[in-house]
């Protein structure tokens, strides 16, 4: 190789801003919420590269690439279309079964994936964790990022489902933007909560797939709100993410706004956890890299 | 103007005690360690305080442990303080492991901006500096080849090439010397002397005692997470070389199963320079006199003494042995100087840790009458070496007589060395 011919005098340029801060021990007084945040919007350059990268990675070196992202969830439609409109006969509101299932399992996916790949991101990443310094939640976020990516190529699916079946879209549509804030306020909660405990107790890998498995069922994905008896759906609808899918396919599918008390219910929650959940989550970064 | 400052800083780690039984990562087991106190604590850092200046090249030197590491992971915000207070005026960046961040299956172009982005740099800044970062690195043919095809020293040279690209206000640097090869280390030190001179604050932390002395302005010596002595690289150094040749030698662990009273052991490997003076510092083509002092207990005959030359990777370099060349020994109680002289050391620029053995002629690699970590000596730059190794050698020039001169001309003889 050509050393010679490399130039080894680089412009040395820098900006003049020069940042000013102080390094303390952690405490949970000193949590600076908006300090935190523009810290993190100092690094979104990082959080798309970082997002950019974990869709690329998944998609590479497999035949089918992008074409994963449609088979998940398809797969997972004609299953549950077989098991729950041929053998079972789950109720279904008049809505094609396939469809029905369909339209809740785009956005409950995101919610699984999400929680799935960003609870193991600070372990699995930890060369990074413990030889760079970046605000720890990125980490968790590009999962949330790369989930949303295959959240948007399913739409596309959906689309044509909705052509397929005939189902007219009406106004009521765009109550899917502030129903999707919601949703990924609530994930990106839980991606915290989990991917920090997970540093030091690593059962929480072992329990998360479970417990998702059991959330899917505790969810009106497979059936309708209108399944649950009466009386037990004042409890049922605790769950915050009774309100998020319900809502989701009464918009797309039915064309009728969302049950506003169940929706609003669940931004509540999902605001305050993600509050709460960023406190814990900035507490325990601080010597995150002790323990990873 | 102070761009770096420690108030009374002290980091502490907790040490649970694992037990057979419970594993580590079994959160009952640790909880109930937790609650029986079952830990113990180790101080990294014990209230050190310090101010760095804008433009100041500060060295810290220590044996691995004393707590050199841990400042930069503190500077860096890896980890927070237990105590105290850290002030950092500047945009900081850290060169702790190049290429860490690199993934495999990603080209070099994508990984220079997934490793740039790590680093701190935004995407415009990346794109502008893309072409530069590969001719640096040299790795232009490949930049769009997956890095998992690269080979380790296109790997090491792209990684730190992204670093080099940082143009930091304050640089911290964790031992960038100690991979690569020559080529790449002095294109290392090139790019980290012409940011020093651009004004960038240093904080290098090494083992290569002549490097710390040629770059840095200051050195602090850390002992037990504590700065033991601090001021001019070469007072400090010294002073450094002093505390390791004047430590009792430590057994080297997990080689050799040394009984509880060795029939004779090793008291100390100490270096000469030429002229006579203690030193762990040597230039390649530098003379040695390596003084190995044994204790004897019990009269051993037959003996060899060896000296070994570990790198700091701790593979072997270099192993000197009576076996091979030296006197028969048959060791008398009392006192005893075993001297092996070097007229040239041979070795590239580097630090060695230095171990010696006793041990019977006809015993087997590893057992030993008795063997010991006995310091460590650094090489610096002296006889230029191009390829491995440094060797003593002479020239000599002889002119061969034309056929038709009837009277032979004298031969020139020159010797150089």
């Amino acid at each position: 190789m050509a050393k010679s011919a490399i130039n080894n005098e680089l412009p040395v340029s820098r900006g003049n801003a020069r940042p000013n801060y102080e390094i303390r021990p952690p405490s949970i007084f000193g949590f600076n919420l908006l300090a935190n945040l523009s810290k993190l919007l100092q690094y979104k350059d990082l959080v798309w590269t970082l997002s950019l990268h974990r869709i690329k990675v998944r998609y590479k070196q497999s035949v089918l690439g992008i074409l994963w992202a449609f088979l998940q969830p398809i797969s997972m439609m004609l299953v549950f279309t077989f098991i729950f409109s041929l053998i079972a006969r789950m109720p279904s509101e008049g809505i094609p079964y396939a469809i029905f299932a369909f339209t809740a399992l785009l956005p409950w996916n995101y919610f699984s994936t999400s929680v799935a790949n960003a609870t193991s991101s600070l372990v699995k990443d930890a060369q990074f964790v413990t030889k760079v310094y970046f605000p720890r939640e990125i980490l968790p976020i590009t999962y949330i990022v790369a989930a949303l990516f295959d959240f948007a190529v399913a739409s596309i699916l959906l689309a044509g489902l909705l052509i397929y079946y005939q189902i007219a879209l009406t106004v009521n549509v765009l109550y899917v933007v502030p129903i999707l804030l919601v949703l990924t306020c609530f994930a990106l909660a839980i991606s915290l909560i989990f991917s920090a405990t997970q540093v030091r107790f690593r059962d929480i890998g072992m329990a998360v797939p479970l417990l998702l498995q059991l959330w899917l069922f505790a969810t009106p994905v497979i059936y309708p709100l209108s399944a649950v008896p009466a009386r037990w759906r004042s409890f049922y609808v605790l769950n915050p993410m009774v309100g998020i899918i319900e809502s989701f396919r009464d918009v797309v599918l039915k064309g009728e706004p969302p049950n506003m008390r169940y929706l609003m219910f669940s931004a509540v929650v999902s605001v305050v956890l993600l509050f709460v959940s960023y406190l814990y989550f900035k507490r325990v970064e601080a010597t995150m890299a002790d323990f990873v | 103007m102070i761009d770096l400052k420690f108030d009374t800083v002290s980091k502490r780690y907790r040490i649970f005690k694992e037990s057979e039984t419970e594993g580590s990562r079994n959160a009952l087991g640790r909880l109930s360690r937790r609650l029986r106190g079952n830990w113990s604590d180790f101080w990294a850092l014990r209230d050190v305080s310090f101010e760095v200046s804008r433009g100041e090249a500060l060295g810290l030197i220590g044996q691995n442990g004393a707590g050199k590491s841990t400042i930069l992971k503190l500077l860096y915000n890896i980890t927070t303080p237990t105590k105290g207070r850290i002030r950092v005026n500047g945009r900081l960046a850290a060169l702790i492991e190049v290429a860490s961040g690199f993934h495999p299956d990603l080209t070099g172009r994508e990984n220079v901006y997934l490793n740039g982005s790590l680093l701190g740099m935004k995407r415009n800044e990346i794109r502008s500096k893309l072409d530069s970062i590969v001719d640096f690195a040299g790795v232009s043919a490949f930049i769009d080849t997956a890095v998992k095809r690269y080979s380790s020293g296109m790997y090491l040279r792209l990684g730190f090439s992204i670093a080099a690209h940082l143009d930091p206000d304050i640089l911290l640097l964790d031992e960038v010397l100690a991979v690569g090869d020559a080529e790449f280390q002095s294109r290392c030190l090139e790019r980290i002397n012409q940011l020093r001179r651009a004004g960038t604050t240093i904080v290098f932390v090494s083992h290569n005692l002549g490097a710390i002395e040629n770059l840095c302005d200051r050195v602090f010596l850390l002992r037990h997470g504590e700065i033991y002595r601090s001021g001019a690289p070469r007072y400090v150094i010294s002073e450094y070389e002093h505390m390791l040749t004047s430590m009792p030698a430590a057994t080297a662990k997990g080689l050799i199963d040394v009984h509880d009273a060795p029939a004779s052991e090793i008291v100390s490997v100490i270096f000469y320079n030429s002229e006579g003076r203690r030193t762990t510092m040597f230039a390649t083509g530098d003379a040695a006199r390596v003084e190995v002092e044994l204790m004897v207990h019990e009269p051993v005959e037959d003996a060899l003494v060896e000296v070994y030359f570990y790198s700091i990777f701790g593979n072997i370099h270099s192993h000197f042995s009576t076996e091979i060349d030296g006197p028969t020994l048959d060791l008398q109680k009392g006192r005893c100087i075993i001297e092996f002289d070097c007229p040239q050391l041979p070795f590239e620029v580097a630090a060695f840790n230095i171990e010696s053995s006793i041990k019977l002629r006809g015993s087997s690699f590893n057992e030993h009458v008795d063997y010991k970590r006995t310091g460590s000596i650094n090489i610096t730059r002296g006889k230029p070496v191009h390829g491995a190794f440094h060797t003593p050698h002479t020239w000599t020039v002889r002119s061969v007589a034309p056929p038709d001169s009837d009277h032979s001309t004298p031969a020139i003889v020159r010797n150089v060395d």
